[in-house]
């Protein structure tokens, strides 16, 4: 099948805009050249990357305008042919060419903008666990308690902002003129699929941060109590742990125990 | 064996499933794509199962890429597999092309030069896939822009040849022999005339648009009228073949496209007795 395969490799690089030595193996007619024939799949192939792509962060092209987010694509397209065959994850590298291959690396809000679209997206079809609840935290043995860790949803992300990104998204998403993007300090956010199926997202305290990013790589509770010391006192340490513990478990973030 | 009939369907959209969720609208079966549920969870396979409740379904894939010179993708048909599993789709349907190479995807239905070495490596693929899910499946014809010089056969000898060999079926799309007619000056009728009727188990219908003078297989058009003719020649040479509109671009309200379906079976109604249009969709296709 090396004739196969070499003229398939030919007529991919034609795609890629790497070489025309397909255009020999193609029939002209009068109707139309190989190489205008040729040309609708080159056209249809960035074409269809660039719907991808729009679908997946339709608010940072707003944001972009139309121009700058054309180019952003072209870079992106040349630069990451995909190798996936589900068009859904096409797209997924895009904040880091962002980030590391653009113009935009000192406009921070741009990544941060491509951030917050790729977490939507990878929460929107991240596998469906079930639902923790109250009853079955309260069910736990009493020895639970002493190693219990906990298992998160796989919609749950956190995302690190620098700036007013979420602000400038919701604006975007409701049609509004965005507001100016500013520089504050660091803020961890959380983005999770409820079982509404919708995504949901808010800010988190620094307090709150510190002990589910224990929590998410596994650490058991009394690990995370002991973090919480650093911002609560003894007596107050273990009631705040299980507030957060309850909040997490009503906003549907957690989907079971470990112990 | 005799062909089942699921009689007059649609595509599964995103922009109808609150509808035919909420409406449960008269139509006999639903054709999903099925990269949109290769996914881990969420809305699209929510929606999926409440829906595969009220209808019959088949499945229909577009990167199988099984006329690539790339070795098939595993962990593509392991996934295909589990979402067969889940579905229970009445059968399966991938394109008669090529979509990657040395693990690049294209993204596009790809095609094939046609001719014997083509054949042998698509068939030998068939086998595999066939052996894999379990099941028979059915290899739709293309829209295509360009021929190879060294293709050495039409089209319908390279579909005919392949089924056969393959033990597989066919998926008809009626649009793209219209719109490769067009493109590759060949009689639309000769094509129908050529495909080998015991293979044929589903239609597919869409609309196109122009490019100068070439044909686009764009389905963000109503079907047109010669596509309609089109399909009522092929009712005459095949018998009741379940058919379905396919709708990707351009998408109009569910109740449009519902009326659109009824051309097709009013076509059907005219061409065929009511026996030949009774519903048959008890068993699955090839299930192993």
């Amino acid at each position: 099948m090396s004739d196969l395969h070499d003229m398939q490799q030919r007529f991919m690089d034609y795609l890629l805009d790497e070489s025309t030595t397909i255009v020999d193996e193609i029939e002209s007619t009068p109707m139309r050249s190989a190489k205008g024939r040729l040309d609708i799949y080159a056209s249809a192939y960035r074409l269809r990357l660039k719907e991808a792509i729009t679908t997946d962060y339709d608010k940072l092209a707003l944001y972009l305008g139309d121009e700058r987010f054309e180019k952003l694509m072209d870079l992106y397209i040349d630069k990451f042919p995909s190798h996936t065959t589900n068009l859904r994850y096409f797209s997924t590298h895009l904040p880091e060419l962002i980030r590391d291959e653009t113009d935009y690396a000192h406009i921070a809000e741009v990544y941060e903008l491509a951030c917050i679209e790729r977490a939507f997206a990878d929460s929107f079809d991240a596998k469906d666990l079930q639902f923790a609840t109250i009853d079955d935290l309260a069910a736990l043995p009493e020895q639970a308690w002493g190693t219990l860790s906990f298992k998160f949803q796989k919609s749950v992300q956190i995302i690190w902002l620098e700036h007013n990104s979420f602000p400038i998204w919701k604006a975007l998403a409701e049609e509004h003129t965005p507001p100016k993007a500013n520089k504050s300090s660091a803020t961890a956010w959380i983005l999770w699929r409820k079982s509404d199926l919708i995504s949901h997202y808010r800010m988190l305290a620094p307090e709150e941060i510190a002990i589910l990013a224990l929590a998410m790589q596994g650490e058991n509770f009394a690990v995370m109590c002991e973090k919480l010391l650093e911002f609560y006192n003894e007596q107050e340490t273990p009631m705040k742990a299980i507030g957060f513990l309850q909040s997490w478990i009503t906003e549907e973030m957690l989907a079971g125990f470990e112990y | 064996m005799e062909r089942p009939f699921l009689g007059f369907g649609l595509g599964l959209r995103t922009a109808h499933y609150e509808h035919v969720i909420e409406n449960k609208p008269q139509v006999d079966w639903f054709e999903i794509i099925s990269e949109n549920y290769m996914i881990p969870g969420g809305k699209p396979l929510a929606h999926l199962d409440k829906i595969r409740q009220d209808y019959p379904m088949v499945m229909h894939g577009v990167s199988m890429s099984i006329g690539s010179t790339d070795p098939l993708n595993v962990d593509y048909l392991k996934k295909l597999k589990t979402l067969i599993d889940r579905v229970e789709p009445q059968w399966i349907s991938d394109h008669l092309c090529w979509t990657a190479v040395n693990h690049v995807n294209s993204h596009d239905l790809l095609p094939l030069p046609y001719n014997e070495a083509t054949i042998s490596h698509i068939v030998d693929r068939i086998k595999q896939v066939q052996d894999t899910i379990g099941r028979q499946m059915l290899i739709e014809n293309l829209s295509s822009y360009v021929t190879y010089n060294n293709s050495e056969m039409p089209e319908w000898d390279f579909v005919n040849e392949i089924a056969k060999r393959a033990d597989c079926y066919i998926l008809l799309d009626i649009n793209n022999i219209f719109v490769s007619a067009n493109n590759h000056h060949f009689e639309p009728q000769d094509y129908i005339n050529g495909i080998d009727s015991d293979r044929v188990m589903q239609f597919h219908l869409a609309g196109h648009s122009y490019n100068g003078d070439m044909i686009i297989d764009t389905h963000d058009h109503d079907v047109c009228d010669p596509v309609w003719s089109l399909y009522e020649y092929a009712l005459g040479r095949f018998g009741a073949v379940s058919t379905m509109i396919e709708r990707d671009d351009n998408i109009p309200p569910f109740e449009e496209l519902r009326q659109e379906l009824a051309i097709a079976e009013k076509i059907a109604a005219k061409v065929l007795t009511p026996q030949q249009l009774h519903i048959s969709n008890k068993s699955s296709l090839g299930v192993a």
